[in-house]
């Protein structure tokens, strides 16, 4: 399977710091897709790299209380904190080549830096989750990672790690934030809760979250409304309203306690 | 005020979600309230509560909730017939933590309905597409437009 990526940086940089951060990202692809039968993921082979991905994914298994799990499917499968990483990887080589302002983008997850003019932020859109050629919300953005999970693109393919089951009631998250990889984690995870997601993205600390849940509703943290307000397309009009959200427990608790975690190491280290 | 006015009915539903929260490793221990949203319209109600609370203090342990990942306990303090405090203690999981959450720390959503737009944009941020469905995505539109 092939994700088209997009870079568009608006300084003047040598063409040889896009081939770099082209080149990082076909490393990427080749050392952790688990559709390349040769690549180390597939082959179960441990480098450096890859360990330190999985390190990562452990972390942000333990920060999300279990609900990002790269084995949620019954095999290893990093991808959903990969693409992400990938781009802030790819993004580093840029700034470090002095690109200030940039857009990238990979299947659906977004980086930006900067802004598209002086003066003007970046405008991200974020994809209706029933209608293909429509928004369901626009974002200025300024230096922020956005990444969105859902149902709508390549079918089910996020489950509960619990239940290995799709979740009920979402239709698509989206995590916003200074990090990529972690924005993308934390989007996977609020959706494999279902509708316990809102409420745990409110207590999320530096990144923020929409909800776009099954009945028509969209839940926006305070500081994705913000994002929301300062772009200019699409400034809904809607009513506030505080939200009274319930636990997030598993129906299946029981046989999940048995595989509790153990999180040796703090997260946000 | 508005924040004490919705401090009392908010007890409930901070518990139920300080027990998620709870699981979160690594959270630093100084809770603060994130967001406060102080323009919330709530018709009908005049606020009539004091800035402060008074009267005795007292603490209530709550049943030991067992989580997938961890167990935990939620204590809520109350100061006259007002919640003034809500903690959860993790009784196992990765070792004994307590967290503190202001009564007021309660997830405020700004809910609305749906709607499907259109405006000009740089960039879409949607669940993944592979390159047969990139084709006719909004992305590929705006790729496609920017040359």
């Amino acid at each position: 399977m092939g994700i088209p990526v997009g870079i568009d940086v608006r300084d003047e940089i040598g063409r040889d710091a896009v081939d770099r951060a082209f080149a990082h990202l076909r490393w990427v692809d080749a050392t952790f897709s688990t559709y390349r039968p040769e690549s180390d993921i597939s082959r179960g082979e441990r480098s450096p790299a890859v360990a330190g991905v999985l390190e990562r994914c452990e972390q942000l298994r333990c920060e999300t209380g279990g609900w990002f799990d790269v084995r949620a499917t019954g095999r290893l499968d990093p991808s959903g904190f990969v693409k992400g990483w990938a781009l802030d990887g790819a993004a580093a080589i840029l700034a470090e080549a002095g690109a200030r302002n940039l857009c990238l983008h990979a299947g659906g997850d977004v980086l930006v830096r900067g802004e598209r003019a002086p003066g003007l932020p970046w405008r991200v859109g974020i994809q209706h989750p029933l209608r293909r050629d429509r928004l369901a919300a626009v974002l200025a953005a300024r230096d922020l990672a956005v990444a969105t999970s859902g149902a709508y693109e390549r079918g089910q393919h996020i489950v509960d790690p619990r239940t290995r089951r799709p979740p009920v009631g979402v239709l698509s998250v989206t995590v916003a934030g200074p990090d990529l990889g972690t924005a993308d984690a934390y989007a996977t995870a609020a959706f494999a809760m279902g509708l316990g997601g809102p409420a745990w993205t409110a207590g999320l600390r530096g990144y923020e979250a929409l909800t776009i849940l099954a009945d028509g509703r969209v839940l926006s943290t305070p500081g994705m409304a913000q994002l929301r307000a300062a772009s200019t397309g699409l400034s809904n009009s809607s009513r506030t309203a505080s939200m009274k959200t319930s636990s997030t427990r598993s129906p299946n608790a029981t046989t999940a306690a048995r595989r509790t975690p153990t999180c040796r190491k703090p997260a946000f280290s | 005020m508005s924040v004490l006015r919705r401090a009392v009915p908010a007890a409930v539903a901070t518990a139920a979600v300080v027990a998620v929260l709870a699981n979160v490793r690594g959270r630093p221990p100084d809770l603060a309230p994130k967001r406060v949203v102080s323009n919330v319209p709530e018709p009908g109600r005049v606020s009539a509560r004091p800035a402060t609370v008074s009267g005795p203090v007292r603490t209530g342990t709550g049943q030991i909730i067992t989580t997938p990942f961890s167990v935990i306990q939620v204590r809520v303090t109350f100061t006259g017939r007002q919640l003034t405090r809500v903690e959860t203690v993790e009784l196992s999981g990765s070792g004994p933590r307590t967290q503190a959450i202001n009564a007021h720390a309660e997830p405020i959503l700004r809910e609305e309905a749906l709607e499907a737009g259109s405006a000009k944009i740089d960039v879409v941020s949607g669940a993944t597409y592979t390159s047969e469905s990139y084709r006719d995505s909004l992305q590929s539109a705006i790729d496609k437009a920017r040359g």
